[in-house]
């Protein structure tokens, strides 16, 4: 049995403030100088910073038209599945009144379109869309494979569905001359999803990348010709399919779908006078009772997102106002009720002193 | 005793057979004890059992394994097991730590050495190799290894002294004797020849308890009892040695018997906590189940149209699979580092209370010990305290103080013992008192059953009686030494001269007696009849001659009025044929074998008459320092106490005096009776009267023995006696056996929604210490036994003030601070779940990252929790001290009930619903980003995420009323662990193959303007309406420790405090005034109570012992053990 070393009897702590528990604190205490100092910065700051957001959001201009009753033929042509390799387009003129300064970016928005349900979004393949093994379709369920049990590339729901309406901005120079707005399809994405996410399997003729797999069954044509033109924009690396796969956080989103090429007559923006979309019209929305609209908007520093927060800062900054109103108003009849109690007291005290002293 | 007579016949345990020097037909337990609570093995089967015993961790389990169902989890697969994984690790250690040192204190224990004999020689050996049957020699002041019967030992009549202080509590020494048939067994050989066995009972756990039988080879067999058993834990003291033979080794020993684990104790805070934790999984069903239902309808709605989901005709999914994938996505609402979080930081309090100097004994060195953590908060809640008096309340140590000789009254001083000059200069400048004076204190060097013991010049006393010896060493101070006693006289040697006093008889003590006589002859020749004893029946005994008696008894009241326990001295002259007729009839008396008892009593007070009277003795039972102090202040913060004490009525009225339990004329209400009837009746006579003050704080003190409780306890009678009890100020419980004390305790525990705190220093206060909520042992003296079941060890009783108003205060405000911000904050963050919910059409799709979502309580919120745990000061301790009143808020468990709970959970459903709809409204365009990029609904999710850490981190900071470094450390420090780790995080894929989804997201997020405006205006809309919240209550509904706080802020000097204080304090509780007696209206007018000013009586001399008093005296030799010892 080996000896134990003696234990010392008395453990002697150090006599430190942490482990006195006298540390140097600072008493947190809500002053009625305090709050009300707080809640009147607050709520000054609120309302200046929800003024600025307000004027700014008024600057963004932009045009919104939702083109699905007035393309609602087109919407009834695509009921019919037997349509499927039909074109079907439509036109809508439009009139736009004062010129669109700087960036124009063209979106077009979905109504009620699920984006963010929990099946919808697992139903894809990072790793084959980084390019890796085209063929690892794991997480696609329910379009990992086509009837054959051919590897499906790009795999699942999401890309399945992707949005391929065709959508050209034409300006009418004059009565007779319709020219076609010239925009741009690449610079849509994010940095990381161009050069991290999605990257195309590397080989040099890009049909031999994708042999082994086939294309999704919505599509008309595989993914490697998506943009044939421009090698840097097709198959995953393809602009408007990286955009479509940043699946939206809401029923009804946007997504980026061109930008305005700043050349000849657009070089300071969109002039005013009169355009028209000219859509192919492919994507069926009216079976999930949506919608369909394309936006041309120009964000401002703070994006275009509206008037909401704008709002928000200058309601939350009243709101503190207010309530810093009501605060000192209670603060000061506190006050003197409290004043008037210790004086009450006080007396009351000092006459029980005396009764005491007198027995 | 009473409470053997209860725990017999519930074990019958076999008997068995001992063999003498015949170690391999005995085969027992080994003598080798363990209290730790794993062993190497046992460890991991055992831990797991016990975590996943606890409901929180099952349920993560159960968590864990649905997430490894494919398809199943939103969340991913190991989410929650890695984080459960963690915690039960965390966990793990912290209990490895724990069992390692009760493994290194039962090692110390286990190899502790004593003599065994071996092979015909005394062998030193270790505890834990000591076996029944072994013959084992313990030396002086040694503590015994084993259970053993008494062989022989060094001292005459073989008797022995022993300590039991570690069993029951009791500090007088008990004296043990050997049979006479193996008295002179002594020497080795002698030893090695006896062959034979000892048949005995088996284990049992009554410590006064032993029948066996001793059947030695060729002799007829001799039974055994409880005066030749010693036991494990007791300490040899003024014997030489002695030799036993091992009867019951390691857990079959008594004391081990009576060392039940006690059960693991759970605070209030802790139930409340799991009833909330069940509110809220009832709550997770029923959002599981909202959702469910709502993806139900959704997807009748829906489903046909949304081509985009699935292949045509696909499958829909299944029921309940659906309902599962709910209670995934919300399971997080349990807050699963809640438990792990609440053991780190009760561990820490813990040692905080270990540490503290304030409750360091600088005398014995002892620290104040947190032997559990679990029940720090408790501390902060009690209502009622149980005492124990001697060695609790007292220090158990009697000084001299004051007397009154032939009228005068001597030794005002307030020094500790009594040194009166004018005493002296009396004596020896021929006051005419001046033979009064030698006669009192000859008195006091005889009359007594004392044992001197030359140490060198000074002398020892050993005394069964502390009082007394309190007596002969003050006399001995005074120049009255005591030196010499042999089995028929008394030496002593007064100012310098030696005078041998013959001790004829010694007339016992008893309690019915309350006196006690010797009767000598002076070295002149003459007969005198010594007596001491209580005020009242010496003064019945008092010859008509008698001087100074009116003068004495204003004394004696004064005395007892200090709180000094007296007694009367007396003498009488006898004369010799008196004396030879008396002793005639003495010996026929002690001779008669039935009631022998009442026969002597009656002989002794034959002769115990006409006295005359000297004067009067105090002696001061020390109190502990500043008991008197920490009462009122413990009766300020409305906690109630109750002493509980196995000592004498008196004695224990005379301790609630002198420390202030109970004051000069309150009125006592004395339960003294022989039957249930009585008893009965004196406690509703007692109800009546008080009538309409029942079940009010009235200022009258209850005090009841053991055997009127006894009574009292029993069916039909309990309740009445609970509300009488419940109506006096102080209640004092006398005479009672240490099964009492607890079945006291778990009385008040059961019927009064009350915490409950018994504190006590002895082995009989044991029962009581584990019954009570909280239990604390008072550490130091001799025995452990309290101590080591105890769950707080503290020096001294007055530290129990800083430990309660100060460590139970703070560290009730910081577990509940720490648990309710826990709630809080899993509740914001996951029913943003919810909220996603009724936009992404009820799919259960997760809004954040899983590893965030994960990784949330685990890292990103986890240090705000701590520093509200750990450094969270309500009110500066200086304060707590001053202001006992601020006590009531922990105890009254103000701040954390139901009721705060669900406010909490508003409030954070409230905070959840901006957190989500501010974002979402101002991500709603989707064109937020400078470049008009596309965003996605991680994006949204990040938002959110962020906002809610930043706005969970600074509710922190609301929370906190102490900012200390740490505070700044653990808000500033999550949320910027929380950016740095998002940055990182955003990095990661497809290098490091995780979160393929946040690719990129801290790149776009972090420069994106709009994130910063919501970054500040989102916690901002947040956390004001909590301000205001705040605010507004402080200027209504203020809390006296608001009122403390902003003086302390202020620094006001002067002011007159208590007024701001006492207006709050009035209405709200009544016990403020408990300070100050209220007048009562009704009149007590039965005979039980008892109106007048204390006696002082006090005497605690053992009675009926194994030798009387007198025996014992004769046989004691000075000249003889003192040769031994040389």
């Amino acid at each position: 049995m080996k000896e134990i070393p003696e234990q010392p009897l008395s453990r002697m702590p150090d006599n430190t403030a942490m482990k006195q528990q006298k540390l140097p604190a600072h008493h947190l205490r809500f002053s009625a100088k305090l709050v009300l100092s707080i809640f009147f910065g607050t709520g000054a700051f609120c309302l200046c910073m929800g003024v600025i957001l307000i004027l700014s959001a008024k600057k963004t201009k932009k045009v919104e038209i939702n083109y699905t009753k007035i393309c609602a033929n087109c919407a009834e042509f695509r009921e019919n599945a037997y349509n499927f390799d039909k074109e079907c387009t439509c036109s809508i003129p439009f009139y736009l009144p004062q010129k669109m300064e700087g960036n124009v970016y063209m979106y077009y928005k979905l109504y009620g379109f699920y984006q963010n349900l929990y099946r919808y979004i697992q139903s894809r393949s990072n790793n084959q869309l980084t390019g890796e093994d085209v063929r690892d379709v794991e997480n696609c369920a329910p379009f990992k494979v086509s009837r054959d049990g051919t590897p499906i590339a790009p795999c699942g729901a999401i890309a399945n569905s992707m949005f391929n309406d065709t959508i050209i901005l034409s300006y009418k120079l004059n009565s007779s001359v319709h020219i076609r707005v010239p925009m741009l399809k690449n610079g849509l994405t994010w940095w990381t999803d161009k050069y991290v996410k999605f990257q195309n399997p590397s080989f040099n003729d890009l049909p031999s990348k994708f042999a082994g797999s086939t294309k999704p069954p919505n599509w008309p044509k595989p993914v490697y010709e998506l943009d044939k033109s421009n090698p840097d924009n097709n198959g995953f690396l393809n602009d408007d399919f990286i955009v479509w796969m940043r699946t939206a956080a809401f029923p009804t989103f946007k997504k980026l779908y061109r930008r305005l090429y700043r050349i000849h007559h657009f070089i300071q923006g969109l002039p005013a006078g009169n355009y028209s979309f000219n859509i192919s019209y492919n994507f069926p929305v009216t079976r999930f009772q949506g919608e369909k609209a394309v936006v041309l908007s120009i964000p401002t520093w703070c994006g275009s997102g509206g008037f909401f927060l704008g709002i928000a800062y200058t309601v939350t900054g009243a709101l503190t106002w207010l309530a810093s109103f009501v605060l000192m108003a209670f603060h000061l009849t506190w006050k003197r009720k409290k004043k008037e109690v210790l004086q009450e007291r006080s007396q009351a005290s000092s006459r029980k002193a005396e009764n005491t002293s007198g027995q | 005793m009473d409470w053997q007579r209860y725990w017999q016949g519930l074990e019958v345990p076999t008997p068995r057979t001992i063999y003498i020097n015949d170690p391999l037909r005995n085969s027992f337990c080994p003598n080798w004890i363990s209290t730790a609570k794993y062993s190497k093995w046992s460890f991991l089967p055992r831990y797991l059992y016990l975590q996943f015993s606890k409901a929180a961790n099952a349920f993560f389990l159960f968590i864990s394994i649905l997430q490894q169902v494919p398809d199943m989890s939103p969340t991913g697969k190991y989410t929650t097991l890695l984080p459960l994984m963690v915690i039960l690790i965390i966990s793990g250690i912290k209990e490895i730590l724990e069992d390692y040192k009760r493994h290194m204190a039962d090692r110390l224990v286990n190899t502790k050495t004593t003599l065994v004999l071996r092979q015909s020689s005394w062998d030193r050996i270790m505890w834990q190799e000591v076996n029944v049957g072994d013959i084992i020699k313990a030396l002086n002041g040694e503590f015994l290894p084993a259970d053993m019967v008494l062989i022989s030992s060094s001292e005459p009549q073989s008797m022995c002294y022993i300590a039991t202080s570690n069993l029951d509590g009791e500090t007088n020494l008990k004296i043990r004797q050997a049979l006479p048939e193996t008295a002179g067994m002594q020497t080795e050989q002698q030893l090695l020849n006896i062959s034979g066995k000892i048949e005995c009972e088996g284990p049992n756990r009554h410590f006064s308890c032993f029948t066996g039988t001793l059947h030695i080879t060729d002799r007829s067999p001799v039974p055994i009892g409880p005066d030749q058993v010693l036991l494990r834990g007791t300490q040899l003291r003024n014997t030489q040695w002695i030799i036993g033979i091992v009867v019951y080794t390691g857990f079959e020993s008594k004391l081990m018997q009576n060392a039940v684990k006690s059960l693991l104790k759970r605070s209030k805070v802790e139930k409340v906590t799991n009833v909330q934790i069940l509110a809220l999984l009832l709550l997770l069903l029923a959002m599981s189940l909202v959702s469910f239902v709502g993806s139900l309808f959704w997807d009748r709605a829906n489903r046909a149209g949304m081509w985009y989901l699935s292949k045509e005709g696909g499958k829909s999914s299944s029921f309940g699979f659906d309902i599962l994938v709910f209670i995934i996505l919300y399971h997080n609402l349990i807050p699963i580092s809640l438990l792990v979080t609440l053991e780190i930081v009760k561990f820490i309090q813990a040692q905080f209370i270990n540490w503290d100097e304030d409750m360091h004994d600088e005398k014995s060195g002892l620290h104040a010990m947190a032997r559990t953590s679990n029940l720090n908060e408790e501390l902060g809640q009690v209502k009622y305290l149980f005492s124990d008096k001697t060695g609790t309340l007292t220090c158990n140590v009697m000084t001299f103080k004051k007397c009154t000789i032939a009228g005068i009254p001597y030794g005002q001083s307030s020094s500790c013992e009594l040194d009166d000059p004018a005493l002296l200069a009396n004596i020896k400048n021929g006051h005419p008192t001046e033979e009064y004076i030698k006669e009192f204190f000859f008195l006091l060097c005889m009359c007594h059953t004392v044992f001197p013991e030359r140490d060198g010049n000074n002398m020892i006393y050993h005394a069964s009686s502390p009082d007394e010896a309190a007596l002969v060493k003050g006399a001995k101070n005074l120049g009255f030494v005591f030196t010499m006693r042999t089995p028929h006289a008394v030496t002593i040697e007064a100012l310098g001269e030696e005078y041998t006093f013959e001790v004829l008889n010694i007339l016992e003590f008893s309690s019915d007696r309350k006196r006690m006589s010797v009767i000598v002859r002076t070295p002149a020749g003459q007969l005198r009849l010594y007596c001491k004893g209580a005020d009242t029946v010496i003064y019945e005994r008092l010859s008509k001659d008698s001087l100074f008696m009116a003068e004495t008894l204003t004394h004696l009241e004064h005395f007892a009025m200090e709180g000094l326990r007296t007694l009367c001295v007396a003498y009488t002259d006898l004369a010799e044929e008196e004396y030879q007729h008396w002793l005639m009839d003495y010996k026929s008396a002690s001779t008669v074998i039935q009631g022998r008892i009442q026969r002597l009593e009656a002989c002794y007070d034959a002769i115990e008459k006409e006295f005359l009277l000297l004067g009067a003795t105090a002696i001061e039972d020390l109190l502990q320092a500043h008991v008197p102090e920490t009462i009122s202040a413990l009766l300020k913060a409305s906690i109630k106490i109750w002493i509980l004490t196995g000592d004498k009525q008196e004695t224990a009225i005379h301790i609630a005096y002198s420390c202030k339990l109970i004051s000069g004329h309150m009125p006592r209400i004395l339960l003294n009776a022989n039957s249930v009837q009585e008893t009965h009746h004196m406690i509703h006579q007692n109800c009546q009267d008080l009538g309409d003050m029942l079940d009010k704080e009235n200022d009258v003190a209850l005090i009841i023995d053991g055997e009127t409780l006894k009574y009292a306890m029993s069916f039909g009678v309990k309740t009445k006696f609970l509300n009488l009890a419940l109506s006096c100020r102080a209640v004092l419980c006398c005479r009672l056996s240490p099964l009492q004390k607890a079945e006291i305790v778990e009385m008040v525990k059961k019927n009064v929604r009350a915490i409950t705190l018994a504190i006590g220093d002895g082995a009989n206060d044991v029962g009581m210490i584990q019954t009570a909520h909280v239990g604390v042992g008072i550490s130091g003296n001799e025995g452990m036994q309290a101590t080591n079941n105890s769950d707080y060890a503290i020096a001294q009783f007055s530290y129990l003030e800083k430990l309660l108003l100060v460590h139970g205060a703070w560290n009730y405000f910081r577990v509940t601070k720490c648990i309710l911000y826990c709630f809080y904050k899993n509740v914001v963050l996951y029913i943003i779940g919810l909220w996603f919910t009724f936009v992404n059409g009820f799919s259960g799709q997760a809004l954040f990252e899983r590893w965030c979502f994960s990784l949330y309580n685990m890292f990103f919120t986890s240090l705000p929790p701590f520093t509200l745990g750990i450094f969270e000061q309500c009110c500066s301790q200086k304060n707590l001290l001053k202001h006992p009143q601020l006590y009531t808020i922990s105890q009254k468990g103000k701040i954390f009930n139901t009721r705060v709970f669900w406010v909490e959970c508003m409030n954070a459903l409230g905070h959840s619903f901006i957190l989500f709809w501010f974002p979402t409204k101002m991500l709603m365009h989707d064109m937020v980003l400078q470049h008009g990029f596309t965003t996605n609904y991680l994006f949204l999710g990040n938002f959110i995420y962020t906002y809610a850490v930043v706005t969970v981190c600074l509710k922190a900071g609301l929370e906190m009323m102490s900012w200390t470094k740490f505070s700044h450390l653990a808000i500033w420090g999550s949320i910027i662990i929380w950016l740095v780790f998002f940055t990182v995080y955003s990095y990661l894929w497809p290098t490091i193959p995780v979160a393929p989804e946040m690719s990129g997201q801290a790149n776009m997020i972090l420069t994106c303007p709009y994130f910063w405006l919501g970054f500040i205006i989102v916690p901002t809309t947040c956390l004001i309406n909590d301000i205001l919240w705040k605010v507004m209550r402080n200027t209504y509904k203020r809390s006296p420790l608001e009122n403390v706080r902003q003086l302390e802020s202020s620094k006001v000097k002067g002011f007159e405090f208590s007024s701001v204080l006492e207006k709050r304090m009035t209405a709200t509780n009544l016990q403020m005034s408990l300070a100050a007696p209220q007048p009562h209206e009704f009149i007590l007018r039965n005979n039980s109570v008892d109106l007048s000013a204390p006696h002082g009586y006090a005497f605690s001399q053992t009675e009926s012992a194994v030798i009387t008093q007198e025996e014992l005296v004769h046989y004691y030799n000075t000249l003889v053990s003192e040769r031994k010892g040389s």
